[in-house]
């Protein structure tokens, strides 16, 4: 009897302990998520990730409604001060980009071989958000990037000279339009937030950005890719590229948790845009949709004073559309279009008309998106210092002013153009210091660069002259 | 009838025998030396009488012939005679301290101590029952070398606990959990951005589930040679618990002990305000009348609407104060205020309420040759310093033993605990957290008793912090701005939780024969938590319900066979073989509201305004299971030289199915030098010396990638890939340590030296690995890094006065260490990497490891030095600072701990006391930070040095001149402006290194004076023992270098620490225990 106890608790030990390695094994195999999943699922996520970071305007994420000056914050005016790097805002941007968009999207890739139709799809958004990377940033990791797994692992990947990505940006959108251009495959269509599978839009979408690439950079480099392109691109306010997002979280317009939901009160407008539209010779009746009437103290608009603490009670506030969680998002429109085409023609580029006439077309553009009239454009445009011929500045001023402007709330946008063209009366920080003082020229790279891929990230910093927000991109004026 | 009357007369006549023969035995008591011992007990059985022998050993007893006496004394073994003709005995002790000490070791297996070639150090359970602090873990603080625990003064909240360094990277660090043998569950169930101080509750740590009522002794395992047969997940350190077991008692066996603990908040670790300016953050008056710029009505109204303290002097001017802008509150409506300087009736230490503590614990036992029980029933009962703060727990633990035949014998340990707890203190930077806005952001004129009165006349939210007037002239608006009413938020938004737990053990013991026995042995643990927090609606922060459930278990399957034999008179050989099957399960299950709630106060899932997506929801579900073979192998020579051996190896679950099996051993020895010298000055001598390495397996689901889902877009699925990318080819981690000790009595015992020096190293760590993020993830899990700790440790004993009435014990724990991260792996160029983040706190400061330098250390922008060591300072007077993010400010890691104990003992009263000191580590203080821009402390309103007030402007006379330099290096003393929110002291202009601070202390960490009713008092008593004692904790902070804190204040368990954020102070507790048996 005894004997048998002894037997029977090693016996149950053994057979306890001795199960396979093969059920080991699937233990360490997670079950409530999946090994593998759709291309489709990759693809939303990765455009409504995109679309949520160019429409973002949280300060800890994406301060480019502060650096355009299109708002001041109220309290703590870090970011006013262009102070862009005490809350870690490259690194947010930087990853959510690469790992959020583009790894999402060439994964999707990987799983739609023999529908050309989704990998141009795919293709246009990963071009779109390449170009975002290198506008913020100059040179960054493209050759080797998205290698975390797999045959060519890289860890660290080296910077890429962003002159040369451009190039192959380019090409890759003339490849993602003549694919568009076809009939192959069927496309993503409910997975497709923005176009619904329509063929045609994608394809404006993709010449519209050739012409935003080309334009971009100064010279005629890319004059024929743009020619060839410029009459396939957006060719009115219906064409815009746009999500409509919903009323309820997460899926509401970035900016509603943090204007609406939070409860917080972190922005008025800047004083920047608020004078310019007020004066006297602009009188643009825009100020009316981009501040709220009801806002104005004493029957004025009052702007906070850049970098400067603003209360919410003595400054007027962002106009209420931008309060509505289902105001859409937006990745290119019409209106830009216009000035990248103005700007074309004033090169001496073929593009279908004169810059005055593409430089009032997104005037008008502008005003149709805001449920303005044609007539107060017209009477807008008629202002000596608003139309093309008399306004003040060099073309690259007049369209840059403009359309900074016209990209109110598109924070990223109006930044972007008042580097390429001047213009827009950005004023120095009133605190900063050193790097702080003036308007950044592009953002520092993630400190985590620094620690996780030293060697290639000093190398990148020397050649585009230091990582520091004065430092320029190449197509910076 | 009869049969009883006839016993009662017999008796009677028994006792007037023994009554006859009552005399007086004298004895002289010595040591194996010759020395006599003072204070020795000497007690008869028969009549429970006992004396004391006095300074020269000499005692005297009454005591009949035939009767049994008992003498002992503390580190010998007790001696027992029977009384016979002789008046007068000789009587000889033999010390068993070292010689005999038995402690228990890995797997709950009994040792010599003597024989041992690693450090173990153990206490009584006494030591976790003197006072029984919120958390017990924290009982052990101060106690033991190389035992660091530090807790965070939160209710119910949790206790770091780590011994000897941390030596992993990412994993945890906290020590194992062992109670009879049975590992239990220590994890913590903060989340992460909790622990970075972004906001949440500290629930605690499961090991605080631990009875002290049911502790009988303490062991702390602190090397990798005394934790080998654990394997991997004891490499930091064990903490082995051995429970009371019932023992043969005389009266009923029941056991009453009760105690009250009342604390309050020690002012030295809370701000020290000033009360001369009013709220606003500068710059914002009329210049009129030099009041407020808001105007109603043509008066002027406080600037509530600013969460700082740089408004207006104040001056007595009649104002509209928040309280006067609430239309409901008609008494109060549309009135004027005085607004005058000084302090507030309720000023912010005035939130705070006296915390009570009451234990209460009953107990029965007894035990009989053929088993034993014990029954023990704890209640808990914590009312915490915030209002509506409770914690309930309540505990019942059986233990029981029988013996079924002569060499089979059975036995079980059973806890069952549940805790109930409401209102935790929110922490770390939230609005729950009501130190965000007094340490931080605070207007320090404002008058909580209003906010009180606020509260109860409206029942809403409305606080200091409205919105209030603008320039507009329309009537207040009265939304809060940043803060709630801090009484409405305490009231409405209480956290709740409830911890339902069992764990034990249920054993088997087969004696084959003499030599040879087997053990078969359950472990359980088992836990269900269920915590909710609330948000309710009219909050500045959306409103919202979160509710969480977890239910974390771990089984041990344990065969044990052991074998003791004496081969010859002088060699033994003691050996185990084993096979153990470990199964951990994690279910876990989250579920929040999302966008706010709909009704106010119902906090419920399905009163949700939005729609509960994916995103609002999560759940985990894991089983891990390791099975292992063990052999251990002793052999002592002589009873003087000892040696050991262990092998482990063992499979897991959570590696490659290639690599999922790992070997590891160990080898000690020791050797008994005092056996081989003859000194009479050395009463025990001994060496050791061990080498051991361990394998460590890693948490289920890092070998294979697997995709997250995240909330659907209108109806489209959505999928991305993770973040952190796993890896099918790791291993197993592998830790080296080298330990060498000496244990040392000297002079008749009057002096104990118990001295351990290690060296380890922990490589192949399983790290996730952080990449670039152009990778297209954040982490890759590989094998890298490198840790060495190095340290010494030692504990000293003395005895400077012993005599018959009167006895002094020092105690000193001491020990140091340094974690040098070694190395950190390399990126795909073949770079080496040279940091890695372990935390980042809000304010700029990172906790991180950098290859070359310890670990722990803290990261931020610095001061600018002069070669000749002088600040640089602007042209505005505030002082130049680095661009540059990544300077090293210091480390978490402390120079040396220590702590120092000592017992006076007089007749029937004793009297203790523990000093706890940490002498380097640092710690940054977000609080600090941002009060430095608020300008709530004392300092924002002191004079210059021209004896102006430094909040008048430079050019009257006011402002700060900070020491520091030009350029060149020449003198620079140019004023900077302090009068607004940009003062060149605020955070504006100075670098984070201002705000890391020193965090040495010496504490007063622990006292108690205690009375035991002596043998003459309890006889006329219904009792068998009785004792009271006065007992106080933390109750004065000797030595400090934070302002306005406590050093040892942060925010939860875990990797993260050196953060202060929203910081609790320290609570000073005093209270009364009882301890009563019949």
């Amino acid at each position: 009897m005894k004997k048998y106890n002894l037997i029977y608790l090693l016996t149950t030990l053994v057979v306890l302990g001795c199960s396979p390695d093969t059920d080991y094994e699937s233990l360490n195999k997670d079950p409530n998520n999946p090994a593998d999943v759709s291309a489709e699922s990759l693809f939303t996520s990765s455009l409504k990730n995109l679309m949520d970071e160019v429409n973002d305007i949280d300060y800890r994420d994406a301060p480019f409604m502060l650096l355009a000056q299109y708002a001041q914050q109220t309290t703590y005016t870090d970011e006013s001060q262009y102070d862009i790097v005490n809350r870690g805002i490259s690194s947010a941007i930087f990853s959510t980009i690469y790992m959020n968009v583009l790894y999402d999207l060439a994964d999707a890739k990987s799983k739609v071989i023999g529908d050309p139709f989704k990998a141009a799809q795919a293709e246009v958004l990963s071009i779109y958000a390449w170009q975002y990377l290198v506008d913020n940033f100059g040179d960054i990791p493209y050759s080797e990037a998205l290698n975390i797994v797999g045959e060519n692992q890289s860890i660290a990947p080296k910077y890429d000279d962003a002159a040369t990505i451009y190039d192959d940006l380019v090409k890759r959108a003339v490849s993602a339009s003549a694919a568009l251009a076809g009939s192959d495959g069927f496309g993503f269509i409910g997975a497709d937030l923005i176009g619904n599978g329509n063929r045609a839009s994608w394809s404006k979408f993709a010449n519209s950005l050739i012409v935003k690439l080309g334009v971009r950079v100064p010279g005629d480099k890319y004059k024929s890719e743009v020619e060839a392109a410029f009459s396939k691109s957006l060719s009115s306010v219906a064409d815009n590229i746009t999500m409509a997002y919903q009323g309820s979280k997460p899926n509401t317009h970035p900016s509603w948790p943090e204007l609406v939901e939070s409860g917080r009160n972190d922005y008025v407008v800047g004083k920047t845009i608020v004078d310019l539209l007020t004066s006297t010779d602009h009188e643009d009746p825009r100020q009316d949709v981009f501040f709220d009437p009801k806002s104005k103290m004493n029957n004025k608009y009052v702007g906070g004073v850049i970098g400067q603490k603003s209360g919410w009670s003595t400054h007027s506030k962002l106009g209420t559309i931008y309060f509505d969680p289902t105001f859409r998002g937006v990745l290119i429109d019409y209106t830009e279009i216009c000035f990248y085409l103005a700007d074309a023609a004033a090169r001496g580029w073929n593009v279908g008309g004169t810059a005055a006439t593409h430089y009032s077309n997104g005037i008008k553009a502008s005003f149709e998106d805001m449920g303005l009239a044609a007539t107060q454009a017209n009477t807008y445009i008629a202002k000596p210092k608003v139309a093309y011929t008399t306004a003040t500045g060099s073309d690259d001023e007049k369209i840059g002013r403009q359309l900074w402007i016209s990209m109110f709330n598109r924070g990223f946008e109006g930044w972007t153009a008042f580097r390429r063209y001047g213009g827009a009366p950005l004023v120095p920080s009133k605190l900063g210091e050193g790097d702080f003082k003036q308007v950044p020229r592009r953002l520092t790279y993630p400190v985590s660069e620094a620690t996780q891929n030293s060697k290639n990230y000093s190398s990148a910093s020397s050649a585009i002259g230091g990582d520091l927000q004065k430092t320029k991109v190449f197509w910076d004026k | 009838m009869y049969k009883i009357k006839l016993l009662c007369v017999f008796g009677l006549l028994f006792s007037q025998v023994m009554i006859a023969q009552l005399k007086t035995v004298t004895g002289v008591i010595t040591d194996e030396s010759g020395a006599p011992l003072p204070g020795a007990t000497v007690v008869n059985l028969n009549t429970s009488n006992g004396v004391s022998s006095d300074f020269d050993g000499n005692f005297s007893i009454e005591s009949s012939v035939g009767e049994t006496i008992t003498i002992s004394y503390v580190g010998y073994t007790d001696q027992t005679i029977q009384i016979g003709e002789e008046n007068s005995y000789n009587i000889l002790l033999v010390s068993n301290n070292k010689l005999d000490e038995v402690v228990v070791t890995s797997l709950g297996i009994t040792r010599d101590k003597k024989s041992l070639g690693y450090a173990v150090q153990e206490l009584s359970g006494e030591d976790f029952q003197d006072v029984k602090a919120l958390n017990p873990i924290e009982s052990l603080s101060g106690e033991i070398a190389g035992l660091d625990i530090q807790s965070y003064n939160t209710m119910g909240g949790s206790a770091n606990v780590i011994v000897r360094g941390y030596s992993s990277l990412t994993g945890s660090n906290q020590a194992l959990f062992v109670i009879d043998g049975t590992p239990i569950s220590n994890s913590t169930p903060n989340t992460g951005d909790m622990k970075s101080g972004r906001g949440g509750f500290d629930y605690g740590n499961a090991a605080m589930d631990i009875n002290p009522e049911d502790v009988a002794s303490v062991s702390v395992l602190k090397g990798a040679a005394a934790t080998a047969l654990y394997g991997s997940r004891a490499a930091n350190g064990v903490i082995l618990i051995t429970t009371k077991k019932g023992s043969k008692k005389s009266g009923l066996g029941v056991t009453i002990n009760s105690q009250i603990l009342f604390g309050s908040v020690d002012k030295s670790t809370y701000p020290e305000y000033q009360y001369e300016y009013g709220q606003g953050y500068g710059g914002q008056t009329d210049g009129g009348d030099g009041y407020w710029l808001s105007k109603w009505n043509g008066s002027s109204a406080v600037n509530t609407t600013d969460d700082a303290s740089f408004g207006p002097k104040l001056n007595g001017k009649m104002v509209y104060k928040s309280y006067n802008m609430i239309p409901e509150l008609t008494a109060l409506y549309g009135k004027l205020s005085p607004d005058n300087p000084g302090e507030p009736a309720g000023a912010p230490l005035s939130f705070f309420n006296t915390q009570v503590i009451a234990t209460n614990s009953v107990s029965i036992e007894n035990a009989d040759e053929n088993g034993s029980f014990r029954l023990n029933y704890s209640n808990t009962n914590i009312s915490g310093i915030l209002p509506n703060s409770s914690i309930d727990r309540n505990a019942i633990t059986f233990s029981g033993s029988r013996k079924l035949s002569d060499n089979f014998t059975t036995s079980a340990n059973i806890t069952y605990t549940k805790t109930d707890a409401v209102g935790r203190y929110g922490t770390g930077y939230d609005g729950r957290n009501v130190n965000q806005g007094f340490r931080q952001w605070y207007g320090t004129t404002v008058d909580l008793e209003m906010e009180k009165y606020v509260y109860e006349q409206t029942g809403k939210n409305y606080s200091w912090n409205m919105f209030g007037m603008d320039t507009s002239g329309t009537d207040p608006n009265t939304k809060n701005h940043y803060f709630n009413n801090p009484y409405w938020m305490r009231d409405k938004m209480a956290n709740s939780d409830t911890r339902n737990r069992y764990f034990g053990n249920v054993t088997l013991d087969y004696k084959i024969n003499d030599d040879l026995k087997v053990l078969g042995r359950l472990g359980f643990d088992q836990f269900d938590f269920t915590k909710e927090e609330r948000i309710d609606v009219g909050a500045v922060d959306p409103a919202e319900y979160y509710s969480s459930h977890r239910t974390v278990s771990e089984r041990n399957f344990d065969l044990i066979v052991s074998y003791t034999k004496s081969i010859t008179d002088k060699i033994n050989i003691d050996a185990n073989i084993g096979g153990n099957l470990r199964v951990n399960q994690w279910d876990y299950m989250t579920a929040q509201t999302n966008g706010g709630l709909n009704i106010p106060g119902l906090f419920a899932l399905n009163n949700s305004s939005g729609p509960i997506t994916s995103g609002d929801v999560s759940n985990y579900d894991a089983t891990k299971k390791v099975d292992g073979v063990f052999a251990r192998v002793s052999a002592g020579f002589d009873e003087t030289y000892y040696i050991e051996t262990t092998f482990r190896s063992d499979r897991s679950s959570s590696l490659p199915i290639n690599n999922n099996r790992f070997n590891y051993s160990s080898i000690s020895g020791s050797a008994i030098i005092s056996n081989l010298i003859d000194n009479s000055n050395i009463d025990f001598a001994k060496v050791r010396a061990n080498y051991a390495e361990v394998g460590a397996d890693t948490s289920p689901y890092n070998v294979f990638s697997s995709y997250n889902l995240v909330a659907g877009f209108g109806g489209q699925p959505l999928a991305t890939n993770p973040s952190t990318f796993n890896n099918p080819n790791l291993k197993a981690e592998s830790t080296k340590e080298t330990e060498i000790g000496l244990e040392l009595d000297l002079f008749n015992r009057r002096v104990g030296l118990d001295f351990s020096y290690y060296n380890r190293t922990t490589e192949d760590l399983i790290t996730p690995l952080e990449v670039s993020k152009a990778t297209g993830g954040s982490a890759l899990f590989v094998n890298a890094g490198a840790i060495e700790n190095k340290g010494f440790e030692m504990v000293l004993n003395l005895n400077p006065y012993r005599s018959a009435d009167f006895n002094w014990d020092i105690t000193v724990n001491w020990s140091t260490y340094t974690s040098k991260v070694t190395d950190l792996g390399q990126d795909s160029n073949g770079t080496d990497i040279e940091y890695l983040a372990l935390g980042s706190f809000q304010g700029g400061v990172s906790l991180g490891a950098k290859k070359g330098e310890e670990y722990g250390i803290l990261r931020g922008r610095n001061f600018i030095y002069h070669e000749n060591g002088q600040k640089l300072k602007r042209s505005n007077g505030a002082y130049q600072r680095t661009t540059s993010n990544t300077e090293v400010l210091g480390s978490i890691i402390p120079d040396w701990t220590g702590g120092v104990k000592n017992s006076f003992n007089y007749k029937d009263i004793n009297l203790s006391f523990l000093i706890d000191i940490q002498k380097g580590g640092d710690v940054f203080s977000l609080d600090q930070r941002y009060a430095s821009l608020t300008g709530i402390l004392k300092e924002s309103a002191r004079l210059n040095d021209k004896g102006n007030l430094i909040r008048e402007a430079v050019a009257d006379g006011g402002g700060v001149n900070m020491p520091g330099v030009n350029e060149d290096g020449s003198v620079n003393n140019v004023y900077g402006e302090a009068n607004s929110y940009l003062t060149v002291e605020g955070y504006v202009y100075m670098p984070e290194a201002a705000f890391v601070y020193d965090a040495s202390f010496v504490k007063l960490r622990e006292i108690k004076l205690g009375y035991k009713l002596n043998d003459n008092l309890i006889n006329s008593t219904p009792f068998e023992s009785a004792s009271i004692s006065i007992v106080g904790r933390n109750l004065w902070i000797i030595s400090s270098n934070v302002p306005y804190s406590d050093p040892e204040a942060g925010i939860s368990a875990g990797n993260v620490q050196g953060n202060q954020s929203g910081a609790y102070p320290s609570i000073k507790e005093i209270g009364v225990s009882l301890n009563l048996q019949f």
